[in-house]
């Protein structure tokens, strides 16, 4: 016999507007081992649970079924609650009102209210075989990993080690800075990216408390929230660090032309080469698939080797595998831009004179192709006519749904940088579906635009088209003036939105750290937990998580890195009590539990018993996360979940079914 | 109703829209959102009085009970230019054929051209009759001088097969 206690919430109207919670507290007065049943408005707000609290030491409740919102709520709270009243928090069952049911059958009271009289009925069923239990605690290591090299790896490092925390940063370019080191200028105050990021870059280098290690991937991660061992494969650069000096001779000799995917490939490089012009570290680099001593032969070639006088050629460099171990990890490895050659009407890659955004952004840099000097890829020209076209790409059902939250704002701001750099020599439109501007002191930029005779035509075009003069031009309905437009221009810039990065998918594989329907990596909560994945003490950073701009990235970095020493700062961290027990007397070892775990919880390990060799599961506690899978797959029911066993869920199942069979007999 | 079409007086007909929403079969015509690429593609705009994406918008609101009876419906070429190209998969060509299925079921005028195309299909087999083509020499040739097969009429099973199809549509 227990001592059950039932509090109905009626969340203000959320579940009293639809389920009758008087009748629900009357109902569960009359269940076995029910001593008190009550409902209250906010049963979450101080008084619900100063009640909750009171009820437990004057009617010696040993059991607590509350019927509210979804346990991913407010679980965490009523157990704390409970536990303050001196009570075990895990004798705490949960049972949803809300999200099961009111939100589920807003059209049907009444039945909605029987719904809820079964679930608490189930509940209070349950709560009776609830047994106590005891968080685990677990050791912390006192570093971090950071995935990605960008703004937002740079800024989530230089916090964590500011704090005083040890950081590996991986990066798998051959520098660090990413997406924002290709940009000219940065919206709404048109700062110069490169003179904003590189001390950044510089000071990530620079601190005694950054393991930068760049050119690099990670290839293994093993462990849990407090102890990851990771592996990081270091790809050679035939080029030794600690030699290079970053001189350039031999990118002057070099022989062999390769095409500048940080130029966006509008210029060549040469095999060996520096990866930008303000790389860090400023370390060159040979492209093994293009060096023709490397890709083809031992004896050929070399002139590198000859014209470095640091010696720091090195031909025979090998990838080498760094381990680490860290206490937690932050991802922020970015996001692609679209490839606009998939939207074929538009004639990305067929006219040369129709470029991406991120291309502009290269033409316009002053380290760029062209000096900085806008000029069209197709003839070298200043154009005389610029039209921008946004929603490349995003807000699309053929490709990507979601609006890519900077395509306007990157619009706007090159429209300016073409109005200042061509002066009056230059028309420009814009053909936008919704200008947004939301962010803080973008509307005054947008404002800005408008000011500087930039025309604004509100309407797509369905297709670009080309003269057999090179020139493109468009049609384009207005619906401010209800005029088929047509526009001709020598420049269509397309306002290509962010995509998820194409190595998204292993890195989501590698870390447990799942995606969204969006492709992007998915967040625990989406208004409540932004910043931490659903996997404990993976934490994410910038575009990886969804389309950002510079603000919202460095505001996320740093938030990352605030809940990364959230779970260092104690160096031991609790961990939740459910976890997978094995029956060592049922155990067959057949290794089905091992082989599914998706957090490698459960090793194999062989005892003696009664003289004979047995092989059977065991349960590394620290990683298990009481997913149940284990569970459910054992075929001889051997392993079983702390609070949800057989007898605890068929116990609830039986409850379900007690009144069915009532009303089928009345 | 709270919504008036001020210029016209006119009160939306949720009932007729909803008529017409049921005969797109799941196409997600709420979705649009008035990009306008549908109108700025369109290969017969010059000829609609109403554009493209102003017939979703009409439809969407209820002002639908002018449609079915005007020639705006019947302008539209059939270019399917639209439904690649628009991003919400809500393309006004769905709109438009719906519209004309109701107006051949209000049995509304029907443009000549629509039923001239049914009756030539009817008895030749073909959607247009062949015809005589002058050359670059001027001279008047048809298929029989060009020594091209003979174009036989067809069955009277595709008679019968052609008129089954087209009541099991209006119905």
């Amino acid at each position: 016999m227990t001592r059950t206690g039932v509090y109905v919430c009626h969340c203000g109207l959320n579940i009293a507007g639809v389920v009758d919670v008087e009748k629900v507290a009357d109902y569960a007065k009359t269940l076995p081992d029910v001593v008190v049943a009550k409902h209250y408005t906010y049963m979450c707000s101080e008084p619900g649970q100063h009640m909750i609290q009171k009820d437990i030491k004057a009617k010696k409740l040993d059991r607590i079924v509350i019927a509210t919102c979804s346990p991913r709520m407010h679980e965490e709270t009523f157990r704390k609650a409970v536990a303050e009243a001196g009570l075990n928090p895990y004798l705490t069952e949960i049972v949803n009102l809300r999200e099961q049911v009111s939100w589920a059958h807003t059209h049907e009271p009444e039945k909605a209210t029987e719904k809820a009289k079964a679930l608490v009925r189930m509940g209070v069923a349950r709560a009776q075989l609830l047994e106590p239990l005891e968080k685990r605690r677990v050791s912390v290591e006192k570093s971090v990993l950071v995935v990605g090299g960008g703004i937002a790896g740079i800024q989530t490092s230089l916090d964590l080690a500011n704090a005083g925390f040890p950081v590996y940063l991986v990066e798998k370019a051959p520098s660090i800075g990413g997406r924002m080191a290709q940009l000219d200028k940065t919206f709404p105050t048109l700062d110069c990216s490169a003179c904003i990021l590189t001390p950044k870059m510089v000071d990530a280098a620079k601190h005694p408390n950054i393991t930068m290690i760049t050119n690099a991937e990670v290839t293994d991660v093993k462990g849990f929230v407090g102890n990851y061992e990771v592996s990081i494969l270091k790809k050679p650069r035939y080029v030794d660090e600690k030699r290079c000096v970053g001189c350039e001779l031999c990118t002057q000799v070099c022989p062999v032309k390769v095409s500048d995917t940080f130029n966006e490939n509008l210029t060549e490089k040469r095999a060996i080469s520096i990866y930008s012009a303000h790389a860090v570290p400023k370390i060159a680099m040979i492209n093994p698939d293009c060096c023709l001593r490397l890709k083809y032969d031992k004896g050929v070639c070399g002139k590198c080797q000859d014209a470095c006088e640091a010696k720091a050629i090195n031909f025979e460099q090998q990838p080498e595998t760094i381990q680490v171990k860290v206490g937690s990890v932050v991802l922020a490895v970015g996001s692609g831009v679209f490839n606009a050659s998939e939207m074929a009407e538009l004639g990305y890659g067929r006219f040369k004179n129709v470029i991406s955004n991120i291309e502009f952004e290269r033409i316009s840099d002053a380290s760029g192709p062209t000096g900085g000097k806008i000029l069209s890829p197709k003839d070298g020209k200043t154009p005389k006519t610029i039209a921008f076209i946004q929603c490349v790409g995003s807000r699309d059902k053929r490709f990507h749904e979601y609006c890519c939250r900077v395509g306007c704002m990157v619009t706007l701001k090159q429209a300016i940088l073409a109005r200042e750099k061509i002066r009056e020599n230059v028309r420009i439109y814009v053909c936008y579906i919704d200008m947004r501007a939301f962010g803080k002191g973008y509307d005054e930029f947008y404002r800005r635009a408008r000011d500087m005779d930039i025309d604004f035509v509100a309407g797509l075009p369905s297709e670009i088209h080309s003269s057999p003069d090179g020139s493109l031009y468009f049609d384009v309905y207005d619906k401010g003036t209800n005029k088929l437009l047509q526009i001709r221009a020598d420049l269509v810039v397309l306002g290509t939105g962010l995509v998820p990065n194409n190595d998204l998918a292993e890195i989501s594989a590698l870390f447990h750290a799942s995606r969204g329907a969006d492709g992007f990596l998915l967040e625990a909560h989406p208004k409540l937990k932004p910043l931490e994945s659903p996997m404990a003490g993976v934490f994410l950073a910038g575009a990886c998580q969804g389309p950002k701009d510079i603000p919202d990235t460095v505001a996320q970095a740093s938030g990352a890195a605030a809940k990364a020493l959230d779970l260092l700062s104690h160096g031991e961290i609790e961990l939740e009590p459910l976890k997978a027990i094995v029956d060592e007397d049922l155990c067959s070892g057949c290794k089905i539990c091992a082989s599914i775990c998706p957090f490698v919880a459960i090793e194999m390990k062989t005892d003696i018993v009664d003289g004979e060799e047995k092989t059977m599961a065991e349960v590394i506690e620290a990683m298990c996360q009481g997913c149940g899978l284990c569970s459910s797959a054992c075929p001889t029911g051997a392993i079983r979940i702390q609070q949800y066993s057989n007898k605890q869920v068929l116990t609830e199942v039986e409850a379900a079914l007690a009144v069915t069979c009532a009303e089928g007999g009345k | 109703m709270s919504l008036t079409d001020l210029m016209s007086m006119a009160k939306p007909n949720i009932e007729a829209r909803d008529k017409i929403l049921a005969k797109l079969n799941g196409k997600e015509l709420v979705n649009c959102f008035q990009c306008i690429k549908c109108t700025s593609g369109c290969t017969a705009l010059k000829l609609l009085e109403l554009k493209p994406h102003e017939i979703i918008k009409l439809v969407n609101l209820g002002f639908v009970d002018e449609l079915p009876s005007s020639d705006i419906i019947w302008t539209c070429v059939t270019c399917l230019k639209c439904v690649q190209r628009c991003p919400q998969k809500a393309s006004p060509y769905h709109v438009i054929i719906a519209l004309r299925n109701l107006a051949v079921e209000k049995e509304a005028k029907v443009p000549e051209g629509y039923l001239k195309a049914v009756s030539q299909i009817l008895e030749t087999g073909q959607v247009e009759a062949y015809q005589k083509i002058v050359t670059r020499k001027m001279e008047t040739v048809d298929r029989e001088c060009l020594k091209l097969p003979k174009i036989s009429p067809p069955k009277e099973s595709f008679q019968a097969v052609f008129m089954k199809a087209m009541e099991e549509k209006t119905t």
